[in-house]
């Protein structure tokens, strides 16, 4: 990552876009706190994401591109977990926990173990686990990859929601059209910051126009070049899985 | 790059969360504990390893080698190897439990946990002394056999087994999670198993005794040097050979050394894994 730098205003929701391998996984670990940028600060939420990182780890909600949950755990397990790691106090983790499977339409298979549950369950289970703690940053990593159209409309209807009770929300997809509905975007390619703006605002200085869409202003920056990546030793690891490999339950 | 500017004053304290304690919260160690026992309860295959595992060297290997060697130190093959056979149920499930950080770290829950403001040694520690106790269980699986070898238990031999066990248990999946935490894939449990488990298994006096086989004759035959420095360099021998004092009464090398060992070794693994996972948590 060179030269990228851009400032997220308190309430908002901002896209972080780019084709495969531009950085943007690498940009959600950097402000995430689990890697170190080189060089360069990044501050979230006031706070130093290197100096300050448990700072900043206590007022961050993460969900990743990949469901970060334990699939021989129940739901109501993985919470249980989530809220003892971020220090609730004993007498609320019942009630907390409770609310967030609600909250997540999970409450009839709560005592079900995770590997049971379809991709859009275990994705809306990650989003109230990662508000359960009522982080003041919400950071989502390609949050509706896999997900059906019912799925997409839900998760986006539920970030709607937070926005307006003063969440900020920090959101990194390639999926153009969902991208639309963010306040502010980043086009990010190579590593490079190529452009920041509002959606429309971005529609007007690249593409000249307004009636166009987000998609066509993408191409016309990032190029219409196939990205082909190796795969990486993560990649391998998650073919593994698929396969069904041993110890990746 | 700033991400929502608005908190440059320090955030205010939330009444329904405390402030993480900076390096041992015990809830999150008592958290980590039971995440290991409830990931095991519903792994019918380990459980099934763990007797297969039994059967297979306890009744198959020992009562076939058996036949052919009158006695070793007195004891025969079956009991001579019942010791070894838990620290073999021992060793696989202490590996299997810190090899599973390869996938937890890279697809699985351990992503949630880097990001969470939990103190990573207490997170280590809660993963480290559940892995011991699964180890401990599936050890427990072969003591289960010990009338079947023809080894009457007290009470307190088992009490004394279960302590060795948790012992070697804490050793194992502490350096289990250095080697994990430096494993780039994972590919299958195979090269650990050839690699590391069985190893350990062979070189720690639990098939053969560590000063060789007194023959027919009388001899002692012994062991070649190359092998016996192997034995000693192996950490698992000196809990082994506590676990075969526990369990027979009988040891090939003095107590204070098995004692010390056995109780110090863990303590320098488990300082190991929390800088292991600590590197880890933040690249």
């Amino acid at each position: 990552m060179h030269d990228v730098s851009f400032d997220v205003a308190a309430g908002e929701l901002f896209g972080l876009l780019g084709p495969n391998g531009a950085g943007k996984t690498t940009t959600h670990r950097m402000l995430t706190t689990t890697l170190a940028p080189t060089t360069g600060t990044m501050r979230v939420a006031g706070f130093d994401v290197v100096a300050e990182a448990r700072r900043v780890r206590d007022l961050i909600g993460v969900v990743f591109q990949e469901p970060a949950l334990d699939d021989r755990l129940t739901a109501h397990e993985n919470l249980h977990l989530h809220a003892v790691l971020y220090g609730l106090r004993p007498r609320f983790v019942g009630p907390r926990v409770q609310e967030a499977l609600e909250w997540a339409g999970l409450n009839e298979h709560a005592g079900r173990p995770v590997r049971t549950f379809s991709g859009g369950m275990k994705r809306r289970l990650e989003l109230a686990r990662a508000l359960l703690h009522e982080p003041r940053v919400l950071f989502l990593d390609e949050p509706t990859a896999g997900l059906d159209p019912q799925g997409r409309r839900r998760l986006w209807d539920q970030i709607g929601a937070l926005r307006r009770v003063g969440l900020t929300a920090f959101v990194t997809t390639h999926n153009m059209p969902e991208a639309e509905s963010c306040d502010r975007v980043a086009i990010i390619d190579t590593g490079r910051l190529l452009v920041t703006g509002s959606p429309a605002e971005l529609k007007r200085r690249i593409a000249g126009r307004a009636n166009t869409t987000l998609e066509d202003v993408f191409l016309d920056l990032t190029g219409r070049a196939l990205r082909d990546e190796e795969a990486t030793p993560r990649d391998r690891l998650l073919g593994f899985g698929r396969r069904g490999g041993e110890l990746t339950r | 790059m700033i991400v929502s500017q608005q908190a440059a004053a320090p955030a205010a304290p939330l009444d329904f969360r405390r402030a993480p304690a900076p390096r041992l919260d015990l809830r999150v160690v008592a958290a980590m504990w039971r995440r290991e026992l409830l990931r095991y309860r519903r792994d019918r295959s380990q459980w099934f390893g763990g007797v297969s595992r039994a059967v297979l060297w306890l009744i198959i290997l020992g009562y076939g080698i058996g036949a052919s060697y009158t006695n070793i130190e007195g004891f025969t093959y079956t009991q001579y190897i019942l010791p070894g056979v838990a620290a073999l149920n021992v060793i696989f499930a202490s590996m299997q439990s810190a090899i599973a950080l390869v996938w937890d770290r890279e697809v699985g829950l351990m992503r949630e946990i880097f990001v969470s403001p939990a103190p990573m040694p207490s997170v280590t520690l809660g993963k480290v002394l559940g892995g011991a106790t699964v180890a401990v269980s599936q050890g427990t699986i072969v003591l289960l056999f010990a009338p079947l070898a023809g080894v009457a238990l007290s009470a307190a031999q088992v009490l004394a087994a279960w302590a060795v066990m948790f012992a070697m248990g804490v050793l194992l999946v502490s350096i289990g999670t250095v080697i994990a935490s430096r494993m780039a894939t994972f590919e299958g449990f195979g090269a650990i198993s050839n690699g590391i488990v069985l190893p350990m298994y062979f070189l720690s006096g639990a098939v053969f005794p560590i000063r060789g086989i007194v023959g027919l004759g009388g001899f002692l035959v012994e062991l070649p040097v190359w092998l016996k420095v192997l034995m000693f360099i192996n950490p698992v021998t000196y809990p082994v050979d506590l676990l075969r004092g526990a369990l027979l009464s009988f040891r090939q090398l003095p107590l204070g050394l098995d004692l010390g060992l056995t109780a110090a070794l863990p303590l320098v693994a488990v300082a190991a894994a929390v800088a292991a996972m600590n590197r880890l948590s933040v690249r």
